[in-house]
């Protein structure tokens, strides 16, 4: 005799708006899951195309908190495509150094996530100090804690001077001994091991078939890194930056394979700020002409903390988008869902969630 | 892998014509798009992209005005390499790929639900993320950016359900 158990649209576990139905057998074990999305379809991808070239590198920006800084970067790469700008090689290395603090801070705030729903609160508690300094320091950069307003049309709104590559190194040099240390009580602390090890798996041959990407899909041993497998702006100039994805991967594909990918990920991330930070390429910051945008359609891919960014852009000479498309790591890891929930505990289905960091916003759009 | 490899892959097996672009981007990755004029010729491109272990990233949809159709473009993923596929249907028809690559999934789910595009042969039938009030093929309506911000409805639809409520 099976049970029905339903947790949310709404719910304290929950980071955002998803409604799972599940059936759940005498033992608590998931027997089958429905999952309904779309509480927070904003219509974004219409939207888009009632506004301008430069109001929709606005408007990008608030399709997500979290990764907001990789929606515009990508968007503005897709209008640079087209517009045949190339960006100087010094608003490549300003992209890359904001793209990676954000990384930083996204996927510390996603481990926050799982020890809050592992109720290891002392290390959750030391995973949010931690990350507040990644967020002080895009506060003091950036004068924003989420939305850095970092990306114009023809490269950044903004620069580094000494000063600032001085507060940079400075906080990397607070926070990278503290992530070490998190590391390895992440690995090794038994209370959030017993909740995590063999939890939500997602088998290596599921995961290639579903196309999941990102600290997801390193979990499960698989290597789509954009920023390597298709590398873009600063990364492709200098290859020697690109992450050691070797760091990130596991073979297990459960819950705590992925936290423990994005802790390689994370210093990962450092290591990149630190190097491009050391070795800035002298020059402007932006194009100092106003882009002419002709008819034209472009494909353009990042790597967001959360895995693939893809956006798609056709325009028609006008000064709006015709079509802009833009898919999110979360598209294709939400379905893996099914596959890590059905057969684990009922109990274990928000942390199963909360592991592939959902941003249902992103998905929604 | 490249462009040329793929397609010596395909070329005896597609049923009709095609042309392909052979194109890279601003930082030298393949990013090459084919144009098919038989529909189903894109199951064959399915088939070579799940021989070559690659994957369907998603599928972009837009309604063209003037001769009213629709485009459907698919992006496939091969190794970092990105192959774009553009098909148009006259018909709001496509053949679906999922049964061949699980990963098009969603993106031939909300196809259908904002252009009202059928991919045929699909497994779900499910709405992906819009209410069944909501009718197939939104985005192929014009609506008014003062309509779209301030949630303005043509009908009573909220109201009447409101009111229920407010009675029972």
């Amino acid at each position: 005799m099976s049970e029905k158990v339903e947790i949310g649209p709404f719910h304290t576990e929950l980071e955002e708006s998803v409604y799972f139905k599940l059936e759940v057998d005498k033992n608590r074990i998931v027997e089958n899951v429905e999952i309904i999305n779309g509480f927070i379809h904003r219509g974004m991808e219409s939207l888009v195309t009632k506004k301008n070239f430069m109001q929709n590198l606005i408007l990008t920006e608030r399709v997500c908190s979290l990764c907001s800084n990789n929606h515009p970067m990508t968007y503005a790469m897709a209008v640079e495509q087209i517009a045949g700008i190339k960006i100087p090689l010094r608003a490549e290395a300003l992209r890359v150094i904001a793209d990676e603090v954000k990384r930083i801070a996204s996927d510390m705030f996603n481990l926050s996530m799982l020890t809050h729903i592992a109720h290891t609160h002392q290390l959750m508690k030391d995973t949010m100090n931690t990350r507040e300094h990644m967020q002080d320091l895009k506060e003091v950069i950036w004068g924003n804690r989420m939305d850095m307003s970092s990306n114009l049309l023809t490269g950044t709104k903004y620069d580094l001077d000494e000063r600032k590559i001085k507060i940079i190194l400075d906080t990397l040099d607070v926070v990278e001994p503290k992530i070490r240390d998190l590391q390895e009580r992440y690995e090794n602390d038994e209370q959030l091991k017993s909740k995590t090890v063999g939890v939500g798996v997602l088998p290596l041959k599921d995961a290639l078939e579903i196309g999941v990407t990102g600290p997801v899909a390193r979990g499960s041993g698989i290597n789509n890194d954009v920023r390597v497998k298709a590398p873009y702006g600063l990364y492709a100039y200098r290859p020697e930056i690109q992450p050691n994805v070797s760091l990130s991967l596991r073979e297990e594909g459960d819950v705590h394979a992925r936290a423990m990918a994005r802790f390689g990920d994370i210093l990962e991330a450092v290591r990149i700020i630190r190097d491009v930070v050391t070795d800035m390429p002298e020059g402007d910051t932006y194009v100092d002409k106003r882009p002419h945008i002709p008819a034209g359609e472009a494909v353009v891919r990042t790597e967001a903390p959360r895995g693939e960014l893809i956006y798609y852009l056709k325009t028609d000479g006008s000064q709006k988008p015709v079509r802009m498309r833009w898919k999110v790591p979360t598209f294709t890891n939400w379905e893996a869902l099914k596959v890590m929930i059905l057969g684990d505990k009922v109990d274990n289905v928000t942390m199963i969630l909360n592991s592939i960091d959902p941003c249902i916003s992103c998905t929604d759009r | 892998m490249n462009i040329e490899e793929f397609n010596n892959a395909i070329k005896s097996k597609l049923y009709g014509a095609y042309e392909i672009k052979e194109d890279v981007d601003h930082y030298g990755n393949d990013n090459s798009w084919i144009i098919l004029h038989e529909k189903k010729d894109m199951e064959v491109i399915a088939k070579a992209v799940k021989a070559f272990k690659g994957r369907c990233v998603v599928a972009t949809g837009y309604f063209n005005e003037a001769d009213n159709t629709h485009t459907v473009i698919y992006h496939f993923d091969i190794d970092g390499m990105i192959i774009n596929v553009q098909i148009d249907t006259d018909d709001k028809t496509v053949i679906s790929i999922t049964p061949i690559l699980r990963s098009a999934d969603w993106a031939e789910r909300e196809l259908r639900e904002m252009y009202d595009v059928e991919p045929i042969g699909h497994p779900t039938k499910d709405r992906l993320f819009l209410d069944y009030s909501i009718a197939k093929g939104v985005l192929n309506e014009y609506i008014s950016l003062s309509k779209m911000q301030m949630g303005v409805s043509d009908t009573d639809v909220l109201w009447n359900q409101v009111n229920k409520g407010v009675k029972a």
